[in-house]
């Protein structure tokens, strides 16, 4: 039997990275949420605020505007990448002409970095230079400007986040897919069994490992959403498409008021691991009716 | 040869070997006292604008040719200069040798005591001064980055006005020039007040649907996302209305009249209305438009009417390869409402920010000497008329008397002119350590204002609030 030391030793590397780069930094702006500080204010050092930064937050409109408008976001667009990806995954366990070429050009979206996808959007959605308003507004007469419009503003973001995040769903989906025994199925179609039942009774709960997944690591990476939509919009037009990443880098950057976003940042990622347990408790840890 | 003309070939030969000679001290100064820090990389950040460009790609290859030393030159976005910058300094982890000031955050970094104090540098270190650098050569735009102590805090390498652009060929058309005075019973030219600008703007809307011309009357750099259109409206707009100083009270720091400010002031909101309103005259993607887009879209020849940054008025007046209104841009002070000019002229406000910067060197920088030789590098009169045309950036005053500055001058419609006989009605931004905090608070009620999700008037009067409250917090507030 081997000593729980050499498991201790070979997890030390791993452990020693968490604590440096994860671990202190996390207990670093625990600690900084505890005090009001900006470098810029009168008195530019640390003091003391016990909660108040905590209390200011329950209370600060444009802070819980952001979380409301954050979880639209991540509503929307983890919906309908699955629904989509899904849709794509099932398209390409078919094979049709020209299935490889269409593969690898839906899959380009992933390869491009965020701020350049964002960047990319601006020039498309630009009155007066991109092809966006102006073909929406010569084939359906829609006066599109997102710097003018929240609702138009905060459609585009879905999409582009839809355009850019489907590909990594739809990956994902295929490779359950494609690693599903065919032999439930088959004796399902024998058996009589719909399309539907198929779908719901059998596809659905063996893919639910991979769907769970997806699901989990779109959601996290939905609600931290920020260089894509700090260059399309810049969270505008007023504060329509400021999501709480965004929020947060905007105070505490520009603003520069560190104990309050600290305070923020913590209380962001208590919601997050919050919104993860509920969705975690009900889809997976639920037990089975009558048990 | 006779006597006049060996006297002048000998005058000639001692002034040409006078130049030489002194092109020649030069350069052997710059590699004397580099060769310490030969071979020594500095690294600075800039926002990305004409004049930082030409620091970029013209001075920093000179400067590495003379001297050995490296330079990399970072130009990016004005939001991500002032991120990179303020997280170097703040952390004093010494990335940046030289970094841009922008004259409205001077301020805070002084009272944040981030800066290399120049004068006193350089008297420290006399191996490393430049006897071409010469402080009292700059305008007085350089006092904007003097300490308390008089010193020099920063070297100013642009400066410049945000006039008002207005397209001749339009303006002097006849036959337009007729239509307007049949509709507007004035004779067409630069508005001298708001008025004037919001008729001509409304013509020219009309005129461009009407001829079915991409043409708007006026651009506004009313990005709803952005801080450009917050400084619009304080920098350029709320002056001109004879609101100063973003309508802060300097003595108290009060905003709302209540309490002694004038941010939410009838003069104020006159102001918001008149400049939300001119939307309706301005290209569809105005609200979307920062600095740089407002630019864009004038030299694009969508607009008849403009408030441009300077930096962009040269190359909008004579780059054929990027601008579409080469030739055809005239130059005028803003409009402003009655009794306001007088007020400037009696020293009470000013029609706009005196806009540019400087660069500085950190304390946290590692290679302090040689970013101090590249500083005084740049800040040499030799090195300014050059500069000066291709970015529309003056910072030196003899730049004005130039030959081939003069000539720009003559094809941006007298802007040099404009700027140095002008220049006294506009100012630097206000002394505010507090400039970005405050700005990030309110800006967000501006937006809105564009939008349309709150009226100006509204947006003005939260606005004031939010800003004592956050002036309060900072711990500057003072009570009436």
């Amino acid at each position: 039997m081997r000593s729980p030391v050499t498991g201790w030793l070979f997890l030390a590397p791993t452990i020693t990275v968490l604590a440096i780069f994860g671990f202190l930094p996390f207990l670093y702006v625990a600690f900084v949420g505890f005090f009001d500080w900006n470098p810029f204010a009168a008195n530019p050092g640390l003091v003391f605020a016990g909660v108040n930064n905590y209390r200011r937050l329950v209370f600060d409109d444009l802070f819980l505007r952001s979380i409301g408008l954050t979880l639209q976001f991540t509503f929307w667009v983890v919906l309908s990448e699955l629904v989509i990806g899904y849709l794509l995954a099932q398209l390409f366990m078919r094979d049709f002409p020209l299935k490889g070429l269409f593969r690898t050009i839906h899959t380009l979206p992933l390869l491009v970095a965020p701020i350049a996808v964002g960047a990319s959007w601006k020039l498309l959605t630009t009155p007066g230079l991109g092809p966006i308003p102006y073909y929406l507004e010569r084939w359906f007469g829609i006066d599109y400007r997102m710097g003018a419009f929240e609702n138009q503003a905060f459609i585009t973001t879905v999409v582009m986040d839809i355009w850019h995040w489907t590909p990594l769903v739809t990956l994902t989906l295929l490779a359950g897919l494609s690693a599903m025994p065919k032999e439930p199925i088959e004796s399902a179609q024998v058996d009589g069994a719909n399309r539907w039942q198929i779908f719901w009774h059998i596809t659905l709960p063996m893919l639910k490992p991979v769907l769970l997944t997806t699901i989990f690591i779109r959601l996290m990476d939905a609600l931290r959403t920020v260089d894509e939509v700090w260059m399309l919009t810049g969270g505008g037009p007023g504060t329509a498409t400021r999501y709480i990443g965004l929020h947060i880098w905007r105070v505490v950057f520009p603003q520069t008021d560190y104990g309050y976003g600290a305070a923020m940042s913590l209380l962001t990622l208590y919601l997050t691991i919050m919104l993860c347990w509920f969705l975690y408790v009900a889809l997976v840890a639920r037990k089975p009716r009558g048990s | 040869m006779n006597r006049r003309g060996l006297l002048s070939a000998a005058a000639l030969a001692v002034l040409m070997s006078t130049t030489s000679f002194n092109a020649f001290a030069d350069d052997a100064f710059w590699a004397k006292a580099a060769e310490p820090y030969k071979g020594v990389t500095i690294r600075g950040v800039s926002e990305s604008t004409s004049s930082s460009n030409y620091a970029k790609d013209v001075l920093a290859k000179e400067f590495s040719e003379k001297t050995g030393i490296k330079i990399q030159f970072e130009t990016t976005s004005w939001d991500q200069m002032y991120d990179k910058a303020i997280k170097d300094m703040e952390a004093g982890s010494g990335i940046y040798d030289f970094v841009y000031i922008e004259q409205d955050i001077i301020y805070s970094y002084l009272s944040r005591d981030f800066l290399v104090d120049i004068t006193q540098s350089l008297k420290d270190n006399p191996s490393i001064a430049s006897p071409t650098f010469k402080p009292e050569q700059f305008t007085t735009f350089a006092d904007y980055f003097k300490g308390p102590n008089g010193d020099l805090y920063g070297v100013p390498m642009e400066a410049f006005l945000k006039t008002y652009l207005y397209r001749t060929d339009l303006f002097e058309d006849a036959a337009i020039k007729e239509q307007f005075k049949a509709k507007y019973g004035w004779d067409l030219a630069p508005a001298k007040d708001h008025k004037q600008y919001r008729e001509i703007a409304e013509f020219f809307t009309q005129y461009g649907k009407d001829n079915d011309l991409e043409l708007w009357g006026t651009t506004v750099q009313a990005s709803s996302g952005h801080p450009a259109s917050f400084y619009e409206f304080v920098e350029t707009i709320a002056p001109t209305f004879g609101v100063y100083n973003w309508g802060l009270n300097t003595d108290t720091w009060a905003a709302t009249v209540e309490n002694g400010g004038t941010m939410n002031s009838d003069k104020a909101k006159a102001a918001l209305n008149w400049w939300v309103g001119n939307l309706q005259y301005a290209p569809p993607e105005s609200t979307s438009s920062t600095w740089d887009e407002v630019s864009a879209t004038f030299s694009a020849g969508r607009a008849a009417q403009a408030f441009v940054y300077g930096e962009n008025t040269a190359w909008i007046a004579t780059d054929d390869t990027r601008s579409t209104v080469v030739g055809k841009v005239g130059v005028a002070l803003p409009p402003v409402e009655p009794g306001v000019m007088e007020e400037i002229e009696a020293g009470k406000g000013y029609i706009g920010y005196y806009d540019g910067g400087a660069f500085g060197v950190p304390h946290s920088s590692k290679n302090k000497e040689a970013a101090l030789l590249f500083l005084q590098y740049i800040g040499q009169d030799s090195v300014q008329a050059d500069w000066a045309v291709n970015a529309a950036r003056v910072t030196h005053q003899a730049t004005y008397d130039d030959p081939r500055v003069q000539e720009q001058d003559q094809k941006t419609s007298g802007y040099y002119t404009l700027m140095r006989d002008q220049g006294k009605l506009f100012a630097g931004a206000p002394a505010f350590p507090f400039h970005g905090q405050l700005r990030e608070a309110i800006a967000p009620y501006f937006y809105d204002a564009i939008t349309g999700k709150l009226t100006p008037d509204q947006a003005l009067d939260q606005a004031a609030v939010r800003a004592e409250e956050e002036l309060t917090r900072l711990g500057y507030r003072k009570q009436n």
